[in-house]
C-alpha cells in the first residue's frame, strides 16, 4: 500500500471516528461514557461470528490484562505472550472494522482518537519502508492491519471490564468500572516520529515533545539544575512488562514552580490523560492537580528542541516517561512513552474503594 | 527456564537483520535494584541491538545449533552475574541466579528480543535505619549502554533516600532507609497475632472470641 492510499484510508478513519463520536453523542440515550462503551462493545461483538467473538472477548483477569507491549507482531512480548489479546484489523471485514473503531472512538476524546490513529499510520509508513528489506524468515510485521482490539470481560455498566487496542508502539488499556474510565497503564510511541501525508507533516507525539522542551526551558537555573539527571536515560524505566514496580521520584519538585510553569506541566500531562474521553480525562486531571505539590519533573538530554531528550513526570497518581530510542544522542525519530498511575494501574485501587 | 527455546532456523544466522526498526549498535542493559530486610533483588533486562546481536547470540548459543537450551541460558545468566558486583553497607554480596528468560535467536537478531534476568543476594538480616547499596554492571562494556534504578518495596518498608549514578548508569550508589520493625505495619501484624493468641487461650477456657469482644466493650 502506498502512502497516498494509506493517507486516504487514514482520512476516512478520522472522518469515521468523528462521525462515530458525534452520532453517539447525539443519540443521548446513554449519558455516561461507560454506557456508551457498553453499547459500542455489544454492537462490535454482534458483528463477529462465534470463533471471532471468543478471540476478541477473553476473560478479564490478572494474566490477560497484562498482555500488551510496544513490540510488533512476531516478537514475544515482555510478559511472555506470543500474540496480543483480541482480533487484528487485518482479520476483520470492513463492517467489523467500522464497529471496532466505533468502540474505540466511544471511549476516547477526538484529539485522543486522532493521536491513536496517527500512531497507527506511522506504523503503516514503517511497514512500507521496512517490509521490502525484511528477511523472508522474519515473523515481524508492522502496519495498520497488525493492530488488535479486545474486550476483556463482559461489557457492563457496573462491573469491571477492559478495552485494549494496540500494536507496535501502541497499547491503549482502558479499564471501565462503573462510571469510571481509566487509562493507566497505556503506552504510546512513534516511528517514524514525523511523516508527511497529503502534504501535511504528521507528528503523533509532537505536542508532547514541544511542550516538554518549552517547560524545561522555562525553568530558572536552580530549578533546571534539580530537574536534569546526571546520567543518560536510554529507555523507559517502567515500560511494558514492569507492572507493579515503583521507583523513587527524581528531579525538580513542582512545588517550586510558578503558576505558569505549573500550567505548562498540567498541559504536558494532559497530552496523555486527554487521550481518554473528556469527562474521564477531566476527573483524572483534577486528581493529578490535587497531587501537584508532590509531583516531580526530571530531564536527561539536550535542551534544544529538535534534539533528543528523555523526561519523566512522577506524582502520587501519575507517572509519565518519554524516551527517544536508538544509539545516536540526537535521535528523535523513534519515541517510546508510558503513562501509569502507580497507585491505581488497571483501576485496582478504585475497585477496592 | 528459558522462555523461548523455539525451533530456530539455522539459515537465519547468516541473514542480515533489518536496520532502522530498533536498536542498532548498542546493548541496552536496564537494571533495577530492590533492598528488603533480608535480601537484595536485582533485575536486569538486556536488549542487544542488531549490530551487537550476533556476538551476543554466539556467547549464548555455545554449541552453535541455532537454539538456546536451558543449560546455555543458565550459563549466560551466570556470565552476566560474573560481571555484576554489589555490596551492601560496604560488604560484597554474592548474587544467585533466580531466573533467566532468553528470546529466540531470531528475535534477538531483529534487535527486539529482551533477555530478562533476576538475581538475589543475602546480605543478612538488616537492622532498621540507613543502608547503602553499591551496584556495578560491567557486562560487555565496550558495546553497552546502561540504566540502573532503585525500586521501592510495595509494603512501604523500603524508602530510597538517594541514588547517585555514573554518567553511563553502569554503576550506582543507592541509600535506603529501612523502616523500624515497630512501624505501623509491623505493629498491626503484632497486634493481630496477639489477638489470635489471646482468643485461642480464652477459647480453651470456654470463652468465645465474640464474648471476649463484648467483655472488652463492657457489654454483657
Amino acid at each position: 500500500m502506498n502512502t497516498r492510499i494509506a493517507g486516504l484510508i487514514f482520512a476516512a478513519i478520522l472522518a469515521f471516528g468523528t462521525m462515530g463520536i458525534s452520532a453517539i453523542q447525539r443519540a443521548g440515550a446513554a449519558p455516561d461514557a461507560t454506557a456508551r462503551a457498553v453499547a459500542a462493545a455489544e454492537a462490535f461483538l454482534a458483528t463477529l461470528d462465534a470463533q471471532q467473538r471468543a478471540k476478541a472477548n477473553p476473560p478479564l483477569n490478572g494474566s490477560t490484562r497484562t498482555v500488551w507491549s510496544n513490540l510488533p507482531t512476531g516478537i514475544e512480548m515482555q510478559v511472555g505472550a506470543k500474540e496480543r489479546n483480541g482480533i487484528k484489523l487485518a482479520a476483520v471485514t470492513p463492517a467489523q472494522e467500522k464497529a471496532a473503531l466505533a468502540l474505540l472512538a466511544s471511549t476516547l476524546s477526538r484529539d485522543g482518537y486522532d493521536k491513536v490513529m496517527a500512531i497507527v499510520e506511522a506504523d503503516q509508513v514503517l511497514e512500507e519502508r521496512m517490509g521490502p528489506k525484511r528477511p523472508a524468515t522474519s515473523a515481524i510485521r508492522f502496519g495498520r492491519g497488525e493492530f488488535y482490539l479486545s474486550i476483556l470481560g463482559k461489557p457492563s455498566p457496573t462491573d469491571k471490564w477492559m478495552i485494549q487496542f494496540g500494536g507496535h508502539h501502541l497499547a491503549i488499556n482502558i479499564t471501565l468500572l462503573g462510571r469510571q474510565n481509566l487509562l493507566a497503564p497505556t503506552h504510546t510511541g512513534a516511528q517514524p516520529a514525523s511523516y508527511t501525508m497529503a502534504g501535511r507533516t504528521i507528528r503523533p507525539l509532537g505536542d508532547e515533545n514541544d511542550k516538554a522542551f518549552a517547560l524545561i526551558n522555562s525553568l530558572n537555573e536552580q530549578q533546571r539544575k534539580q530537574a536534569i539527571l546526571s546520567s543518560d536515560v536510554r529507555n523507559l524505566v517502567l515500560g511494558p512488562g514492569t507492572d507493579g514496580k515503583t521507583i523513587a521520584p527524581e528531579g525538580v519538585p513542582a512545588s517550586t514552580f510558578t503558576a505558569a510553569q505549573r500550567g505548562a506541566l498540567v498541559e504536558l500531562i494532559r497530552e496523555w490523560v486527554g487521550i481518554l474521553g473528556d469527562a474521564a480525562a477531566a476527573a483524572k486531571m483534577t486528581d493529578i492537580q490535587n497531587g501537584m505539590d508532590r509531583t516531580t519533573f526530571a530531564w536527561a538530554g539536550e535542551l534544544e528542541n529538535g534534539k533528543g531528550a528523555y523526561f519523566r513526570i512522577h506524582g502520587p497518581t501519575v507517572f509519565i516517561e518519554y524516551a527517544p530510542q536508538g544509539n545516536a544522542p540526537g535521535n528523535t525519530d523513534h519515541i517510546h512513552t508510558i503513562y501509569r498511575d502507580l497507585s491505581n494501574d488497571y483501576g485496582d485501587r478504585s475497585a477496592t474503594r | 527456564m528459558t522462555r523461548t527455546v523455539a525451533t530456530a532456523i539455522a539459515l537465519a544466522l547468516a541473514i542480515p537483520a533489518p536496520a532502522g526498526a530498533h536498536r542498532l549498535d548498542e546493548y541496552l542493559q536496564a537494571a533495577r535494584v530492590l533492598l528488603e530486610r533480608d535480601r537484595l533483588l536485582i533485575e536486569i533486562d538486556l536488549t542487544p541491538g542488531t549490530s551487537v546481536a550476533p556476538a551476543v547470540i554466539a556467547a549464548i548459543d555455545r554449541d552453535h545449533d541455532a537454539a538456546i537450551s536451558p543449560a546455555e541460558a543458565k550459563a549466560y545468566g551466570l556470565e552476566i552475574l560474573g560481571d555484576v558486583t554489589v555490596a551492601v553497607d560496604g560488604r560484597a554480596t554474592a548474587l544467585s541466579l533466580q531466573r533467566i528468560e532468553i528470546p529466540s535467536p531470531d528475535e534477538i537478531r531483529e534487535g527486539m528480543g529482551t533477555i530478562q534476568l533476576e538475581a538475589a543476594g543475602a546480605p543478612g538480616a538488616l537492622a532498621p535505619g540507613r543502608h547503602a547499596v553499591e551496584f556495578r554492571n560491567r557486562h560487555r562494556e565496550e558495546s553497552s549502554v546502561y540504566l540502573v534504578n532503585a525500586l521501592l518495596s510495595r509494603d512501604g518498608v523500603t524508602t530510597v533516600l538517594s541514588q547517585q549514578r555514573d554518567s553511563r548508569q553502569s554503576s550506582a550508589h543507592i541509600e535506603y532507609e529501612l523502616a523500624p520493625t515497630g512501624s505501623p505495619i509491623a505493629w498491626t501484624s503484632i497486634a493481630g497475632i496477639a489477638f489470635v493468641a489471646l482468643a485461642t487461650f480464652r477459647r480453651r477456657l470456654g470463652v468465645k472470641p465474640r464474648a471476649l469482644a463484648r467483655e472488652a466493650a463492657g457489654v454483657h
